[in-house]
């Protein structure tokens, strides 16, 4: 106890002092999960006129030049959070992040892989240093850190189903198709309003032979409105579905609406 | 299967002998095949200067030796051929694995921003003609046989305001006269064209930043004109942004049918229904989309059988993370079903970007191959972290299950990387293999020669329709051979991206010495049937002809 004390009075004595920024900051991060962005961009320049070097609000900074498109801002203020802090671990995944929506795989793969080193236990970098690599070309690598990423998941008691997914869609080009099961029905059991699982479980049905259990979760998946497979992914694959378990008729009506959605 | 090894070497002494590679050596230089193709591109990120490069195989003076006609580029923006470095050109084989530029003397030089070539006898007259499509306009060539062009009238098709990136020749309604297919691309002006990027780091834009344009199908008069049917038809109801076009009689009705490869929006099947009527059916045969519902980046496409089940099947190739498509043909109105996961191709291609392909048996073993022309597209190699061009690929059929990527073995020419584009494939040489000519953006066209060290046997028609068309485009050609093995394959010059290929129907006869019967299905309607056709031959076929 007595240990414990001394320990928290020196912690406390060593703190650095908040951050001239910190309120102003805290009001623009509010604001940004608002999604009040011209609000939120106007709070977090006034955190950085207050306090240049903190980064919570560069990083936030960045995420406002992301959601509009800016990659080019996004780099200039990660890059000045990385040269604040090298070891900034979330400004190094972002800085992985706005190479990866770039589609420049080199540079993010350089960036996730260094996001690594500095949070090895974030699960958000092991899936995106996954998908990094396996846009590259290199499938089992990519698995390892889907794998990775949802053992980190779980080791917090957090698993969720969109890091099962980028695994399953995988396993499911492989030709993996006992091991995509089992990953797909647990993003289902986690999701059950998720219509991508919905979705990835019935293309996975639909290669498995089982035509209409395939049909029947499409057709659930299209009620679902969370997530992001297209509706017309979800329609073209009711057409296959309908016309391999025998009602054509069913798959018609599947054709007809993306027609009328090409006009 | 191990066991099955072991019984065979204890029983015959010898394991089977591995097949010898398929393997090709670049002849272009030491043929004379001098060939540049040229884009023209100044720094100005224009859309066209990605997508040229048609090349035709086929034998314009039949002299029985199959010549090459490239198609050019021209100065962006005026899209004239303002030096000679633009011209199409013609090469005439010279029957000894060289090949003389008559491209002056064949009038064929051309104008404008020349993309791809479709050749066949569209007037019947036993000389193959060229149609050339652009950016901008289209020309139609009649081979008048006296080793020059001319100039052929095509209907006011307002092909001044498209963009044509494949064409080819069929004979949609079965009246013996070549009909002619255009697949338009997009929208396009260098003058209003979107730039893409920031002025500092610009780059070509994505195709959705651009409008599609309808097909356009073109009815024969019999006369050497042409009608414009495509809004009669059905064929131009249908927006999209062309790049492959090929033909096949899909449902075995007898009327030929038509796929497109669209660039990002999903790929078509035009369904002939007879009475110059077509209905698109890409959704619901199962072609139009990737497995995930993905519209790929569609560029080249063949429609040929290739497990030897007597169904064309389809192939597509796409661009880098699409993979490429393979779709196998269940019959009937089951369609098709995606087949390039289990044949491995799926994973194989997923990081290249194709273009011209084809399904042709290299090895003559009995079972077609895939060959693809590959690159990136210029600007990639930034992003991807290494080299836009690419190596070629050869992917060797192992009994229509899987497909074997065996580039690696095909001969250290075939491993250049280059940017390329078009392919037309022909027997050049006469040698029974199947030979390869392949254009690059910027650099020499390239001639591979097959030199596989195959003994295997071979067979390949060339067919002259009395009723039907002239070359007998269309026709569906069936083999039985002597050890019970059937093997399908039909005419066509409509092969992989923007270009043609050789109207000869081929077959690799594997150990068989003979075809123990052939069957042509004529686009007449006439079955004609040969038997007892002995191996390693052109046979010359004449509808009605009984056998030669």
């Amino acid at each position: 106890m007595k240990l414990l004390l001394i320990a928290i009075t020196a912690t406390l004595l060593h703190a650095a002092p908040p951050s001239p920024g910190q309120n102003s900051y805290e009001k623009a991060n509010a604001l940004f999960v608002a999604k009040q962005f011209d609000a939120s961009l106007a709070a977090v320049e006034e955190a950085l006129r207050l306090d240049p070097k903190l980064i919570p609000a560069l990083t936030l900074q960045a995420k406002l030049a992301m959601a509009a498109n800016r990659f080019d801002l996004a780099n200039r203020s990660l890059e000045r959070a990385l040269s604040i802090d090298p070891k900034a671990p979330y400004a190094q995944f972002l800085y992985g992040m706005t190479a990866y929506m770039n589609n420049e795989m080199k540079e993010a793969l350089t960036r996730f892989r260094r996001a690594r080193e500095l949070a090895p236990k974030d699960p958000r970098v092991a899936l995106y240093l996954g998908l990094s690599t396996e846009s590259v070309g290199t499938p089992a690598d990519a698995l390892a850190l889907y794998e990775e990423a949802i053992r980190l998941e779980r080791a917090v008691g957090h698993p969720q189903a969109d890091t099962l997914l980028p695994g399953a869609r995988l396993l499911l080009l492989l030709g993996r198709l006992e091991e995509c099961e089992t990953w797909i029905r647990q993003a289902v059991k986690l999701s059950p309003t998720l219509r991508d699982a919905h979705f990835e479980l019935a293309r996975l049905l639909l290669k498995k032979g089982e035509p209409a259990q395939a049909a029947a979760e499409a057709e659930l998946a299209l009620t679902l409105s969370a997530g992001t497979a297209p509706d017309p992914a979800i329609h073209y694959l009711l057409i296959r579905a309908w016309t391999q378990a025998g009602q054509p008729d069913r798959a018609a009506i599947h054709a007809a609406v993306i027609r009328a959605q090409e006009r | 299967m191990f066991r099955s090894l072991l019984l065979l070497i204890t029983v015959t002494g010898v394991a089977p002998a591995a097949p010898p590679p398929i393997r090709f050596e670049d002849i272009a230089a030491q043929s004379g095949l001098h060939f540049e193709l040229q884009n023209g591109e100044a720094g100005g990120f224009h859309q066209i200067e990605l997508t040229l490069g048609g090349v035709a195989a086929f034998d314009y003076n039949n002299d029985g030796c199959t010549d090459i006609f490239f198609t050019n580029g021209a100065a962006i923006p005026s899209l004239r051929k303002t030096s000679p470095k633009f011209s199409n050109r013609l090469f005439r084989n010279n029957c000894n694995l060289t090949f003389t530029d008559v491209t002056a003397e064949a009038n064929l030089a051309g104008q404008g921003y020349s993309m791809a070539v479709a050749t066949a006898d569209y007037d019947n007259d036993g000389w193959a003609d060229l149609f050339v499509a652009g950016v901008k306009g289209n020309t139609l060539y009649r081979n008048l046989g006296n080793g020059r062009f001319a100039d052929a009238p095509l209907p006011n098709s307002d092909a001044a305001s498209k963009w044509a990136v494949s064409a080819g020749w069929f004979d949609y309604d079965n009246d013996g006269w070549l009909d002619l297919f255009v697949a338009n691309y997009v929208v396009w002006d260098a003058a209003t064209e979107p730039r893409c990027g920031t002025p500092q780091r610009q780059y070509y834009c994505h195709p959705n930043a651009y409008q599609g344009l309808p097909n356009q199908l073109f009815h024969n008069n019999h006369d050497g004109t042409f009608s414009d049917v495509s809004a009669a038809s059905g064929i131009g109801r249908q927006i999209g942004k062309g790049m492959g076009v090929s033909f096949a009689d899909f449902d075995g009705d007898g009327l030929t049918d038509i796929f497109v490869a669209n660039d990002s929006v999903r790929g078509l099947l035009f369904h002939n229904q007879g009475h110059g009527k077509f209905k698109e059916i890409g959704l619901e045969a199962g072609v139009a989309l990737r497995d995930d519902g993905y519209a790929i980046a569609g560029m080249g496409a063949d429609f040929r059988d290739l497990d030897n089940d007597g169904k064309p099947d389809l192939l597509v190739s796409g661009i880098l993370n699409d993979s490429f498509l393979l779709f196998r043909n269940l019959g009937g109105k089951n369609g098709f079903e995606d087949y390039a996961q289990r044949s491995g191709l799926l994973m194989s291609t997923r990081q290249l970007t194709g273009w011209s392909l084809g399904m042709f048996d290299f090895d003559n073993d009995g079972w077609k191959d895939l060959f693809f022309a590959l690159a990136h597209l210029m600007q990639l190699d930034r992003y991807l972290g290494r080299e836009s061009a690419l190596p070629n690929r050869v992917y060797r059929n192992l009994a229509g299950q899987r497909l074997e990527d065996v580039s690696p073995t095909a001969g250290p020419s075939f491993q250049t990387a280059a940017a390329h584009r078009g392919a037309a494939f022909a027997d050049f040489d006469n040698d029974g293999r199947m030979d390869v000519v392949v254009t690059a953006v910027n650099s020499p066209a390239k001639l591979f020669r097959n030199v596989t060290a195959s003994s295997s046997n071979w067979l390949a028609l060339r067919l002259r329709g009395v009723r039907s068309n002239r070359q007998g485009l269309g026709a569906k050609v069936h083999v039985h051979l002597p050890d019970g093995r059937h093997l399908y394959n039909h005419a066509t010059t409509a092969v992989g991206y923007a270009s043609s290929s050789e109207p000869l129907v081929r077959f690799g006869l594997g150990t068989q010495p003979a075809a123990a019967e052939i069957e042509i299905q004529w686009p007449s309607g006439r079955l004609q049937k040969l038997t007892n056709v002995a191996a390693n031959r052109i046979l010359d076929v004449t509808e009605d002809g009984g056998q030669p």
